[in-house]
């Protein structure tokens, strides 16, 4: 149950070592940032230059994407020690070289897209056979070539005017074609048309011959292009492949720069005397990394590490990094799905990591099925990720072991019954629905076991913390301990064993004083810390009507809490009992159907029950921790460890 | 013919429908369009519009044209729902195409009266060409009022409007021919309704029609009023009228002398309930007009109905989006407008 130690780290050195300090920051991957100095804080402020990196890399990013390169991380140690403006020159180098071949793609490009947009006209013109040149070089005549709305084509026929209209392509709603008209009326005949919504389209000056010569002649054009365009793509390929290299060590470089230049907006200044300028970066590392993380710094002449308690700062809160073995690591899922202690509290990833999977073998309890999940689990640890394939494993597990005392193998309940009659053990294999009352019982003691260890680890957290109210006098404290264990004892002795323990003395000292002592919590819990009586919490002012209404409403929701936190225990013997019942529904169907068709309703039968049921099992597993179990001593509200880390993928080990 | 044969799948359809039309908010975000353009590019990807706007260029679409393109979206959804279920066969359900008819002579009139050389043919939607069940192109080369009416012998429009007293000068005046051409279409409908629905689908129609002509009346009376300072004897002559059907309850809105007065008794009858906050009485009536028919659009069972008070709502909506378009166009307050549009 343990947390990760960590130190405050003060960085302090020459501004011109920045940053190579920040680099070593990034490179030992443990490096947890903090701002050197709080808004407003007298002795320094935060550095806020302008970042000169974002924009080369911008470029470069320009650049990559330009000739085809996917930028993926490279070695960029040899461009190290170069400054800002050589690797511009670089960059500009390689642009200069591009954009000499992609001009002509760009060229040929654009007069490929006027050459379309010509032709897309032209097509609508079919059947013209004048030679556009000739038609636009009429001295006395002019033609308007364009589309008009098919809806006030019928109207022209009724204008008297000097003009003539020939339609060459209709589609659903514009007419296709041109208008002649003598000269001295164009302009009149242009504003009829235009009233008409007349939409003249302008032909570039090479469209000559007529609408099929001169369809034929772009269509000629734009091969050419197309030709030109594929011609440079193999220089630009031949282009990436030479410099291809280069380019990625740029990128790489820039991309860490562009990144540790952002981080210095947590770096702060300070000036020393003769003018001299330092930084300082604060921070946290664990405690075991201490000399490994100082070695790094070794050969930067100026810079001075120092390590602190990590409460030594009061303006920084010290980041939370669960310590776990291999065996329960795959849980710290689940935990910081309820959000992370706070650095000191608890670490309750081996309590969950424990319940988690006793629970699921037990609610989901099958030899066959169990071993699916685990097989499921080494896959699923390559597709969704380490922690999640690393749970199922080991609920796989679990529930092979159940499924081996249920006696159960994909849902045949007897196969194992000679293996256990082989080995003379007469008690297993627990058949499930001869012994529903063990089951359901057995499920409900399982309960409140785990709610007596929850309440043991939260006095533990209270004295830790000195939360006496917490540790002694609240209901998951001494108090609530004592209360609930005599209640649970005397019920269990009268009910289930005839011994009358629940004697006067008994009752008194062991479930109405710890009640009281609940019921006064705050007042008493004050008393031992602050030695003085008051009956709020904070100090206010409260009447002792006041004290009593409140309590008495929270007095009575902590005992229906007890009463419904044990009996929501139910449900784990709930679960095995419905796994069971479905599988015999499986079998029942099985048994209705023909030779071939058994072991396909076997098979989905089985996948169904462990999709459906194994879902169903590890939601309400995950329900019982978090409300029966976590809210009786966890407190979350911890701060995450992020190391800074500049490489392309941000994983970081821990 | 149709009596008996469930009108539902209609109704639905309609319904359907309705839920795509622009909400308060999208003619919020149209008004806050900075060009023609974007606005074109608004309605061209709105779900509502996008059909009509398929083939065109949003970038250099005409104003005129794009209000042109409402105007046929509005008739295509009309024809569409009409061939649905073949309603088109009932003489009833070609209301909006007389509509548009009348406004189409009504045009003519106006070239003819203003001397103007081509507005007609100029102003004349594209889609009414094919729609109208008479000769509308025909019409453009009628130099007189008498010439019209020559071209729409044989017509329904040709007695009511061969009714109209003619000056020396040939032509008919305009708000005449107006009252005559709107009070035939309202009772021509009117005999429709009465011969192919009856119940209380012949009543929920004639009310509908009904509250039209009076909120119709309304407006004009209050223009006349204002505006003209008419009498109440001759607004009672201006106004639209049905054989048997007298003014009934808006008698005594006739008889009031003062505008502001009158503003007062349609704030509060049931045609100005929509609480606006404006003294344009259009915006006042419309809304009122908007929020009934929105009400009996949701609650009726009849697709003669349903399909009424839809296409006026259909109107509205082009209305609203067209003064957007202007308000838009001309850099007009975007919340002045909002304030004055007909929307609810």
């Amino acid at each position: 149950m343990a947390i990760e130690k960590m130190s405050l780290v003060n960085i302090l050195g020459s501004m011109d070592e920045l940053d190579a300090a920040l680099e070593r920051c990034c490179r030992s991957g443990g490096f947890h940032i903090e701002p050197a100095f709080s808004p407003g804080e007298a002795r320094g402020r935060l550095l806020n230059d302008k970042n000169c990196y974002t924009a080369l890399l911008k470029r470069t990013a320009k650049l990559a994407s330009d000739c085809g390169v996917t930028p993926v991380e490279t070695d960029c140690r040899s461009l190290e020690g170069e400054r800002a403006e050589d690797l511009e020159k670089r960059l500009e180098s390689l642009e200069q070289e591009l954009d000499v071949i992609r001009q002509t793609m760009q060229d040929a490009d654009s007069r490929i897209s006027e050459l379309t947009a010509a032709a897309k006209h032209i097509k609508h013109l079919k059947g013209m056979n004048s030679d556009f040149q000739q038609l636009f070089s009429c001295k006395h005549v002019s033609v308007r070539i364009g589309k008009l709305p098919i809806g006030n084509y019928p109207k022209l026929e009724y204008y008297n005017d000097n003009f003539f209209f020939i339609a060459f392509e209709s589609t659903k709603n514009f007419c296709w074609g041109m208008y002649f008209c003598p000269e001295d009326d164009k302009e009149r005949v242009d504003d009829l048309f235009r009233s008409m919504y007349f939409e003249r389209v302008i032909l570039p000056r090479y469209v000559s011959g007529n609408a099929d010569e001169a369809s034929k002649k772009i269509a000629d054009e734009i091969a050419q292009q197309e030709e030109i365009v594929k011609e440079t793509e193999e220089k630009v390929g031949a282009f990436r492949k030479e410099n291809e290299e280069r380019i990625q060590q740029l990128f790489s470089r820039l991309l860490f720069l562009n990144r540790s230049f952002d981080l210095r907006k947590k770096v702060g200044a300070v000036s020393s005397g003769f003018g001299a300028k330092h930084f300082i970066i604060k921070g946290f590392v664990m405690k075991k990394q201490e000399k490994e993380f100082a070695k790094l710094f070794d050969d930067l002449e100026t810079v001075d590490v120092s390590f602190l308690p990590p409460d030594a700062d009061s303006g920084c809160t010290p980041p939370t990094v669960l310590k776990n073995s291999f065996l329960t690591r795959p849980y710290t899922m689940l935990v910081e799905m309820y959000g992370l202690p706070e650095y000191g509290g608890i670490n309750p990833t081996a309590f969950v990591a424990i319940t988690y999977t006793l629970l699921f073998g037990i609610m989901f309890g099958d030899l066959g099925q169990g071993l699916v999940l685990l097989l499921a689990g080494i896959l699923l640890g390559k597709k969704l990720g380490p922690k999640a394939g690393g749970i199922v494993r080991r609920v796989g597990l679990s529930s092979m072991i159940f499924g081996t005392l249920y006696g159960s193998f994909f849902g045949y309940e007897e196969i194992l019954d000679p293996v256990f009659e082989k080995l003379g053990v007469d008690f297993l294999p627990l058949k499930v629905f001869k012994q529903t009352n063990f089951i359901l019982i057995t499920a409900v003691g399982i309960g409140i076991g785990l709610i007596l260890i929850s309440m043991l680890i939260n006095i533990y957290a209270g004295f830790k913390k000195k939360d006496y109210e917490k540790a002694i006098f609240g209901c998951n404290g001494i108090c609530g301990l004592i209360f609930y264990g005599s209640v649970i004892t005397g019920v269990v002795a009268t009910v289930m064993f005839d011994v009358k323990i629940m004697s006067a003395p008994f009752v008194i000292c062991l479930i109405v004083i710890p009640l009281i002592c609940i019921f006064c919590r705050v007042p008493f819990s004050a008393a031992v810390k602050y030695k003085k009586w008051q009956l709020s919490e904070d100090g206010e002012p409260m009447t002792v009507g006041g004290f009593i209404v409140e309590n008495f409403f929270e007095m009575f929701e902590f005992l229906l809490s007890y009463v419904s936190n044990t009996m929501s225990f139910l449900r784990v013997g709930g679960f095995v009992l419905s796994h069971a019942g479905m599988m015999l529904v499986v079998m029942t169907l099985m048994d209705g159907m023909s030779a071939v068709g058994k072991p396909m309703v076997l098979v989905i039968g089985n996948l169904f029950v462990m999709a459906m049921e194994g879902m169903i099992v590890a939601i309400q597993i995950i329900r019982l921790e978090f409300y029966e179990m976590f809210s009786r001593f966890y407190d979350s509200g911890g701060k995450p460890f992020e190391p800074i880390d500049l490489s392309f993928s941000s994983q970081i080990e821990q | 013919m149709l009596k008996g044969y469930s009108m539902n799948a209609t109704v639905a359809k309609i319904r359907a429908i309705h839920g795509k039309m622009f909400t308060a908010a999208q003619y919020h975000e149209l008004l806050l369009k900075g060009s023609v353009s974007e606005c074109a590019e608004y309605l061209a990807q709105s779900p509502r519009y996008k059909d009509v706007f398929r083939d065109t260029d949003p970038n250099t679409i005409h104003r005129g044209y794009l209000e042109e393109l409402l105007h046929q979206q509005m008739y295509d959804t009309y024809v569409r729902i009409c061939e649905f279920q073949q309603l088109d066969q009932v003489p009833y359900y070609r209301f909006l195409i007389g509509r548009g008819e009348i406004d189409s002579i009504l045009l003519m009139i106006n070239n003819i009266n203003s001397g103007l050389e081509n507005s007609f043919l100029v102003n004349l939607p594209g889609h009414m060409i094919k729609r109208a069940r008479i000769n509308v192109l025909e019409m453009s080369r009628a130099e007189s009022f008498d010439e019209l009416l020559s071209v729409l012998k044989g017509t329904i429009y040709y007695k009511p409007l061969s009714k109209v007293r003619v000056d020396a000068s040939g032509k008919a005046e305009y708000t005449d021919c107006e009252l005559a051409l709107r009070k035939s279409y309202f009772e021509t409908l009117l005999e429709y309704v009465d011969k192919d629905f009856n119940g209380s689908e012949q009543k929920e129609i004639e009310d509908i029609i009904y509250f039209e002509i009076d909120t119709m009346n309304i407006i004009n009376a209050y223009r006349m009023k204002k505006y003209f300072g008419y009498s109440s004897e001759r607004i009672k002559q201006s106004i639209i009228t049905i054989s048997g059907k007298p003014v009934g309850k808006l008698a005594e809105y006739f008889e009031i002398e003062d505008p502001d007065q009158m503003m007062a008794w349609i704030s509060r009858s049931r045609y100005g309930k929509s609480h606006r906050e404006t003294d344009i009485i259009e915006t006042i009536i419309v809304s009122s007009r908007y929020q009934w028919l929105n009400h009996v659009l949701a609650s009726t069972v009849s697709a003669p109905v349903a399909l009424y008070a839809f296409m006026r709502l259909c109107a509205v909506e082009i209305s609203n989006i067209v003064s957007i378009i202007e308000a838009v166009r001309y850099g007009a307050d975007a919340a002045a407008v909002e304030k004055d549009m007909l929307i609810f």
